[in-house]
């Protein structure tokens, strides 16, 4: 008993232990996906921040550059329009063509350096420079009036042949500092208004917008790549080296025009957008260069992390009480189930056993009363036969005769009672069989009747009859005999003198049964009294006696039989007994 | 009435000279490139460029004797008038050393300039009653295009010649030089900048050459 509670609360502990591995798997696979779907997220938000950010900036760039494009597309097609300008073109006077344009563009290059809002309608130049029909700079005369350049950066002016459309550029220039600058340049080109051809390009150099301080609260450093350079000059030289590599590789293995990719600068890691700045320039391509600090970004998901791992761990927590709570509330009932489950077996068990010892026991006495009754049969059969015996003899005194022959009736009654006995046994053992035939029961019983006025010690009574003959029940004949006698000797036996029995059998219409029914006049049965118990007695004293087994046998023979015996009433010195027997359908039918 | 009288006098004078001791002529045809414009009753010509080649239209020719010619001491006066936003006349060929007078005759400013290597100047803005009339004095051989600052479209070509032997075709290509000195020479016809034709010829006294320019 012990080891099964063990083993009972062993089953509840791993029920429990496997709920809460349960619920673990579960928190750790949703706080898992949780991350990954926030790691995602942020990265991505930050991303498309970044690239909005990027683009903001680009856009701003580029309006700045379409305002000046269409300012000096304008420009340029007055300025074609102007006859000098033609003249010098067409009547070969080059030496003409800076002193022409100087009036024209004077206003390029005059004047202070207007703030960055204003620097696209007011075209506030840095340079300018024509290029001949070749696409070679020309040398201007005076290069004070146009912006000086060193050879080196004027040589980057030039275009491999005059473009039909404006081209964007950026070109680098060396400053005393030892730094450099980018300068962006429009190259227009200049339309013979007599002839449609082009006849030259002016290309107007201007400072790219400085965007250092514009996004400085997101760490943003923007710059331009430009003929394999960078220049960022907010990062270190070496920052700039290493930079310079990734962008160059990045630009050479992409066809595309803009990425981002993520770059370490100075051990944090950052994110670096490109663009091309000038699309299908004949210039040299050059890139808008963004560096953001993914150091936000990367704190945001580390604060994310921290968030989504915190809410983690509560829910195990929450999931281990919760585990807790609902392996108890289940496993009440489960240890409930358990506990009556053990009970019932055991009862089971003990039912069990106690039906297998009543069986042995039935059985034993079945045998024990069979055997007994062999036993006894025997010493009687010889008792018997020796008084039969000594009867026959002569000589004895006639006291002795009378006595000899009440000893003798003595022995046939112990022999009914040991035939009633193992008749009984046998029943009860199950051994007995009912061979069923039809037997006519008023044949049966008015032999008895007669067998019964014929008995010596007969008192006086009346008897009457009431039955048709030929009526047939089915059963053994030797049993049914056996049943009647037993209710025709009692209703003779238990009677007064003057007394009536009354027999009547009879079979009502359309039932499967026949009723016998014996009455006799006389003392009648109390209420109380179960006389169909075996080895019942009267518990009121009378000079009749029975060896108490009789109507014990009718009754089992006639439910034997499936019929049955009972006492229908007994009252007002009126006592009737009520037998039904099966009826014997095939026979009746016959008869 | 007073300016057409002088320009004719101009005319009879500048051949008077040569006239004298020299008589040979030469006539003929030069084919002109075909005009796209049907022709005007008003004669009236304007420079057009194509493709970088300036030409009158409708086309017509300079047909002149090249050769080393004395100069000489007084030339006459020429005019290249703006009348009605156009060079008067468009063309005009000169021998070496005219001077060229540029009267104002429209209601506006005109700035005549020139970058041509033959002639550069500027006469700067000036209105019609701008007196003296602007002049410059062509020295120089070659294409002189005339342009007004102010009025893009305006043209202009004066002809610089070594030569007082020349004249303009008529718009069918018929040209007559008459009065021209005996010799060899070369006869070159300007058909438009880039284009100049030219025939040597043998001249003699009291001889008609017929020279036509395919």
């Amino acid at each position: 008993m012990r080891s099964a509670v063990q083993a009972r609360d062993e089953g509840v502990a791993s029920f429990r232990t496997r709920l809460f591995t349960a619920i673990m798997v579960i928190v750790a696979t949703l706080t898992a996906f949780g991350f990954y779907l926030a790691q995602r997220k942020v990265t991505a938000d930050a991303e498309r921040n970044l690239q909005e950010n990027f683009q903001a900036e680009l856009s701003s760039l580029h309006r700045l550059e379409e305002l000046r494009h269409a300012a000096l597309a304008e420009r340029c097609d007055v300025l074609a329009a102007k006859p000098r300008i033609h003249a010098a073109m067409e009547d070969n006077a080059i030496d003409l063509l800076y002193p022409s344009a100087k009036d024209e563009l004077r206003d390029l290059m005059e004047g202070d350096e207007p703030p960055p809002e204003q620097a696209a309608p007011s075209l506030h130049a840095k340079f300018y420079r024509f290029l001949d029909s070749t696409g070679a700079v020309i040398k201007p005369p005076n290069p004070y009036d146009v912006g000086e350049l060193d050879a080196k950066t004027e040589r980057q002016l030039a275009l491999s042949r005059l473009p039909d459309t404006q081209q964007t550029g950026y070109i680098r220039k060396n400053t005393e500092t030892g730094g450099g600058t980018i300068d962006e340049v429009i190259a227009v080109p200049i339309f013979s208004s007599y002839t449609g051809d082009v006849i030259s390009a002016l290309v107007i150099g201007f400072k790219p917008l400085e965007l250092e301080e514009k996004n400085a609260e997101v760490g943003m450093r923007s710059g331009v790549w430009v003929t394999g350079q960078l220049h960022l000059p907010s990062l270190p030289k070496s920052a700039q080296a290493s930079l310079n590599e990734k962008i160059a590789s990045a630009v050479a293995n992409s066809d595309r025009e803009q990425d981002n990719f993520r770059v370490n600068v100075d051990g944090a890691p950052q994110l670096l957008f490109y663009k091309r700045l000038n699309p299908g320039s004949l210039f040299p391509a050059a890139y808008e260069i963004c560096v953001y600090p993914l150091a936000y970004s990367m704190a945001q998901l580390h604060r994310l992390r921290w968030q989504i791992g915190g809410a983690g761990a509560l829910l195990l927590l929450g999931g281990f009480v919760a585990s807790h709570v609902v392996a108890l509330r289940f496993s009440a009932p489960v240890k409930k189930l358990a506990l009556d489950s053990e009970q019932n077996r055991a009862q089971r068990k003990r039912a069990e056993a106690a039906l297998a010892s009543t069986t042995q026991e039935l059985e034993r006495s079945a045998r024990y009363s069979a055997d007994a009754s062999h036993q006894l049969k025997s010493p009687v059969t010889v008792l018997r036969i020796g008084l039969e015996i000594l009867l026959t003899r002569e000589g004895f005194k006639p006291e002795v005769y009378e006595e000899l022959s009440a000893l003798l009736h003595q022995t046939h009654r112990l022999t009914g009672v040991i035939d009633d006995l193992l008749l009984l046994s046998r029943m009860d053992a199950g051994h007995l069989q009912i061979a069923s035939t039809p037997v006519n029961l008023s044949q049966l019983v008015d032999e008895w009747l007669d067998d019964l006025s014929a008995l010596p010690d007969s008192p006086d009574v009346k008897i009457e009859k009431e039955f048709t003959t030929g009526l047939f029940v089915a059963g053994e004949e030797r049993y049914t005999s056996l049943i009647v006698q037993n209710l025709l000797e009692n209703a003779r036996k238990y009677n007064r003198p003057g007394g009536l029995i009354r027999v009547s059998a009879s079979r009502a219409c359309g039932s499967r049964n026949v009723v016998l029914k014996i009455g006799n006049t006389g003392r009648t049965i109390p209420p109380a009294e179960n006389i169909f118990e075996r080895f019942h007695h009267r518990s009121t004293p009378s000079a009749a006696s029975g060896h108490g087994i009789g109507l014990n046998l009718a009754r089992e023979l006639a439910r034997l039989h499936g019929g049955d015996l009972c006492l229908v009433r007994s009252e007002n010195d009126w006592t009737e007994f009520e037998v039904r027997f099966p009826a014997s359908d095939g026979v009746n039918a016959v008869a | 009435m007073r300016l057409r009288g002088l320009l004719w006098f101009n005319a009879v004078f500048s051949i008077m000279p040569v006239a004298l001791w020299a008589s040979a002529v030469v006539e003929g045809r030069v084919e002109l490139p075909k005009s796209h414009t049907a022709p005007v009753q008003a004669k009236r010509y304007e420079i057009v460029t194509k493709g970088g080649v300036l030409s009158t239209q409708p086309p017509l020719a300079v047909v002149y004797l090249d050769g080393a010619f004395p100069k000489l001491a007084s030339l006459p006066t020429k005019q290249v008038a703006q009348k009605d936003l156009t060079f008067v006349p468009a063309l005009l060929p000169v021998p070496v050393g005219t001077k060229v007078e540029f009267p104002n005759l429209d209601e506006t400013y005109h700035n005549i300039f020139s970058y041509s290597p033959a002639k550069r100047f500027d006469l700067g803005r000036y209105r019609p009653e701008e007196r003296p009339i602007p002049t410059q004095v062509f020295d120089k051989l070659g294409l002189v295009t005339l342009r007004c600052d102010i009025h893009e479209h305006m043209r202009g070509l004066i002809l610089v010649l070594n030569t007082p032997y020349f004249v303009m075709t008529d718009t069918d290509g018929h040209f007559r030089l008459s009065g021209l000195p005996a010799g060899r020479y070369t006869l070159k016809a300007w058909i438009d900048s880039r284009t100049t034709r030219e025939k040597p010829v043998e001249l003699k006294n009291d001889q008609t050459l017929h020279i036509d320019f395919p």
